[in-house]
């Protein structure tokens, strides 16, 4: 096989790698812009730790992060550190973090304080997960992120944690 | 030399290629549902114990402290349940925690003699860093009838007594 064959079948072969992983990503529980509806969550008014109803609509017109999550869930607890920073850094920018607690109100407060959360925590208790299966977590798994573009488009999902660096790309073409 | 070069970058790129279908296998993507991740059944092993049985698929654990038991109506008398040594660990978030693996059977003793529904509540993770919410499962248990039963009966209740004195021995 002469040199430009050879570059022609790696060239044939990369392309179809990287078809594959574009084609696996979103089935890792990435970027899952039309599995489900925001409808339900964005007509939904949850209590905030005060125990005042809060539309989730309000926040329209800024990028939502809306993370669904728990105190007994490590993987969710990991994450939140990261979510306060990005709301400090780019909050200014359009960003708006809300955190939906699938837990009870004592236990959600005292980890907001002691995790310094800066953005609003709902309560949902149990029954916000269907909020969040309505937007395409079919397992009800947590944590589970659903992005917003600002004008409450859904533009991707997330099951299971994220960090800085995997959730800058997502939300920087929306800001 | 520029064709040498494309071919360096092409392979880097079948190599990123690879790197992200590795990470997807691994993600998200297989998790199971809750029901069949943590799979449950119980039975009457003999007048007065409950065996509650989890099969825990590979790459999922169930946390001790999670599990909750009730008898409907309330009055079969459920006590207080037995569980085999998980194993513990200090987690920085929870403290001590106790979780299992693979195959779990809890015994729980019931006063009544006749039938009842078992309500179990549970919760889980995969190792893939996804809980679940807590689940609710039910059994409606009744009192074997049949001989045949009786004896299968019999078998299960001396593998029950091996698993009492394992869990004897942790405590």
């Amino acid at each position: 096989m002469n040199r430009t064959g050879g570059i022609a079948l790696l060239a044939l072969a990369a392309g179809l790698a990287l078809a594959g992983g574009l084609w696996l990503y979103p089935w890792s529980g990435s970027a899952k812009p039309d599995s489900g509806s925001v409808v339900p969550l964005m007509a939904a008014s949850l209590p905030d730790m005060e125990g005042r109803l809060q539309p989730l609509a309000q926040w329209q017109g800024k990028v939502m992060v809306v993370n669904f999550w728990a105190t007994w869930c490590k993987p969710c607890l990991e994450e939140i550190p990261e979510f306060v920073r990005m709301q400090e850094k780019l909050g200014d920018q359009g960003l708006q973090f809300v955190g939906i607690a699938v837990d009870n109100a004592v236990k959600v407060r005292e980890f907001s304080v002691k995790y310094h959360i800066n953005y609003p925590i709902l309560i949902g208790e149990i029954d916000a997960i269907e909020l969040a299966r309505a937007a395409g977590n079919e397992l009800g798994g947590l944590p589970f992120t659903v992005i917003l573009d600002r004008k409450g488009r859904l533009i991707g999902t997330e099951l299971g944690g994220l960090n800085e660096q995997k959730l800058t790309p997502r939300i920087q073409p929306a800001l | 030399m520029s064709q040498r070069i494309a071919a360096k970058v092409l392979a880097n790129l079948l190599l990123a290629a690879c790197a992200a279908c590795a990470l997807s296998a691994a993600a998200a993507d297989d998790l199971l549902a809750p029901e069949q991740a943590f799979e449950f059944s119980a039975r009457l092993v003999e007048p007065g114990l409950v065996e509650v049985r989890y099969r825990i698929a590979n790459g999922y654990y169930m946390y001790r402290d999670k599990f909750r038991f009730t008898a409907i109506p309330q009055s079969a008398g459920l006590g207080e349940a037995r569980f085999p040594p998980g194993k513990v660990k200090e987690d920085e978030f929870f403290g001590r925690v106790e979780t299992y693996r693979g195959e779990l059977v809890i015994r729980l003793p019931v006063k009544s003699g006749g039938g009842f529904t078992l309500k179990a509540v549970s919760q889980g993770c995969a190792d893939v860093g996804v809980c679940y919410i807590p689940v609710t499962q039910t059994a409606r248990l009744a009192p074997a009838r049949s001989s045949g039963e009786a004896l299968k009966f019999q078998a299960k209740a001396s593998d029950l007594l091996l698993q009492s004195q394992d869990a004897g021995l942790s405590r």
